[in-house]
């Protein structure tokens, strides 16, 4: 089984360009009554433009320490995160969260939500704020919801509102911290394939965690396991299936009782 | 809530139901003498003298038309007393539910403070302003601090850390962070502070007016005791009742004006 695994990673996709974001030894531990809890260890890996990457492990390795690492939001113990060759410092709009739970401003409108990052900025007047949120609307779907209050809509249009307010910013990197693991199976499944098809139309570098193995096969170009025990990146399989993704072909089922297994 | 039609007449009439009630019994111990008419006059004999007070048309009372300057002289001091526990609250509320250094810097003190019944503060109040405005001002302000400054604090805590760090991954800074995130954010919280600060504004009002000042609505009440005129008494806490829920309609409206926060999310 582990000759298979090999076998497979090494058909990983070349990196094409520049990476847009690298992750270059990075290691947080945490102190607990004075003794240090290591979470992540010695991670590095790098995504290029364009390229979705998915961090699979499973709960308590450290997945959304990870991504909070990346946001800017935790500085690591060691290492350093680098977004087109600059070492983060703190939070910015060029690399922007999806959190899991509901994070829009429940004061505002879906409109408004939208255009929150736009007003904050000193960017652009009015009328081009305007088409720019009406553009990012339909790209979501929700133009006829765009008056509607976060709490009078559903769950997976909550996300579809908090994908369109980060990515109006254009960020070089868009961190998703299980964005749809609390919905349900139909809504989860049409989430991602509107995900991907706005990863294809915009060409948006994405790092998306994951605890779902079929989550994973379906959205990324390469995948990297979070092991729990030692925090450390396991490995980095390349997704050596065609898109779209058919879920009944054989080489599915079998990367899947791979990756399945090696979790 | 929608509710039909034929249900509304109804609806709108839940409110006076309570007062009617009371009134009524009111009336009927008056009718029957059971209660004298020194302890407690009749509804009639009130409403005479609250028309008299506020209207002047019999100017044979002490009382007659006094009711507007009364009443400007209170809203004044209720006035200034709730905006300047206002100014201090809020800010201080906010630093203190945000900042954990701020909150422990000032946590005993407001703490200790608060233990104290602000009828205390009368003696020293009068020693330090004299009789006037200023004693009431400064009564108001102390008492209406407290419920803002906690609320505030209260509301400013418990806002979700993930809508300031979704806020500062788009680029917000921490001012803007503040009136754009923080301030909408505990808005629920802060509106109750106000509108608790604003009930206990009138209660220290009273409570300032007792010292002597020749006006107010709280003073009027004070200058009926003293006379046996209970009809007054019960007109001037009446009027206290009408005017203290107005204002705190005009407040929550004023709020739901200004603020989209206060509009949707209550």
């Amino acid at each position: 089984m582990k000759r298979n695994l090999e076998s497979i990673a090494l058909k990983s996709i070349p990196i094409r360009k520049k990476p847009v974001l690298e992750v270059v030894n990075v290691s947080k531990h945490f102190d607990l009554n004075g003794n240090a809890r290591s979470v992540l260890d010695d991670i590095s890996f790098s995504a290029a433009s364009g390229e979705m990457i998915c961090i699979i492990g499973r709960s308590g390795c450290g997945k959304t320490t990870l991504l909070n690492i990346l946001a800017g939001f935790l500085m690591p113990s060691s290492g350093v995160v680098k977004v087109n060759g600059r070492p983060i410092r703190k939070p910015g709009p060029d690399r922007c969260v999806i959190f899991q739970e509901d994070t829009l401003f429940p004061w505002l409108t879906v409109r408004e939500n939208i255009a929150f990052g736009l007003r904050s900025g000193t960017i652009g007047d009015k009328h081009s704020i305007d088409s720019e949120v009406d553009r990012f609307l339909t790209l979501v779907r929700l133009h006829e919801f765009q008056h509607y209050l976060p709490r009078e809509i559903s769950g997976g249009m909550k996300q579809r509102v908090a994908i369109a307010r980060v990515l109006i910013l254009q960020p070089q990197v868009l961190l998703m911290d299980e964005p749809f693991a609390s919905l349900d199976y139909h809504t989860r499944r049409e989430m991602q394939n509107l995900l991907l098809a706005i990863w294809m139309e915009l060409n948006q570098t994405i790092i998306f965690v994951t605890h779902d193995v079929d989550e994973a096969i379906t959205l990324a170009d390469r995948i990297a396991l979070i092991d729990k025990n030692s925090g450390h990146i396991r490995e980095v399989l390349a997704v050596p299936l065609s898109r779209p993704r058919k879920t009944e072909i054989p080489e599915y089922i079998f990367f899947r009782k791979n990756l399945y297994e090696s979790l | 809530m929608k509710k039909p039609e034929s249900a509304k007449g109804y609806y709108s009439l839940l409110p006076w139901i309570i007062p009617g009630a009371f009134v009524s019994v009111w009336a009927l111990f008056s009718y029957t003498g059971l209660i004298p008419d020194y302890l407690l006059p009749h509804p009639l004999t009130i409403i005479k003298t609250g028309y008299g007070y506020i209207f002047s048309y019999n100017t044979s009372s002490i009382y007659s038309g006094r009711f507007l300057s009364d009443a400007e002289a209170s809203l004044m001091r209720v006035f200034f007393g709730f905006i300047c526990a206002t100014l201090c609250g809020l800010p201080l509320g906010v630093l203190s539910g945000r900042l954990a250094t701020v909150n422990r810097l000032l946590n005993t003190f407001v703490n200790g403070l608060r233990a104290v019944p602000g009828i205390t503060w009368l003696p020293l109040a009068m020693v330090w302003f004299g009789i006037g405005i200023k004693t009431t001002v400064f009564l108001v302000a102390l008492a209406a601090f407290f419920p803002i400054y906690l609320n505030t604090a209260a509301g400013a805590q418990q806002v979700n850390i993930r809508l300031l760090q979704a806020g500062a991954m788009m680029g917000v800074g921490r001012i803007r962070g503040t009136f754009s995130i923080l301030l909408p954010g505990s808005m629920p919280n802060i509106i109750t502070g106000l509108r608790l600060g604003l009930g206990i504004s009138w209660a220290y009002l009273v409570l300032g007016e007792l010292t002597g000042v020749p006006n107010g609505l709280g003073a009027v009440i004070m200058d009926a005791r003293m006379l046996g005129r209970v009809d007054m008494i019960v007109v001037g806490m009446l009027i206290i009742a009408t005017v203290g829920r107005l204002s705190d309609g005009l407040l929550v409206t004023f709020l739901k004006t200004c603020f989209k926060s206060a509009r949707r999310m209550s």
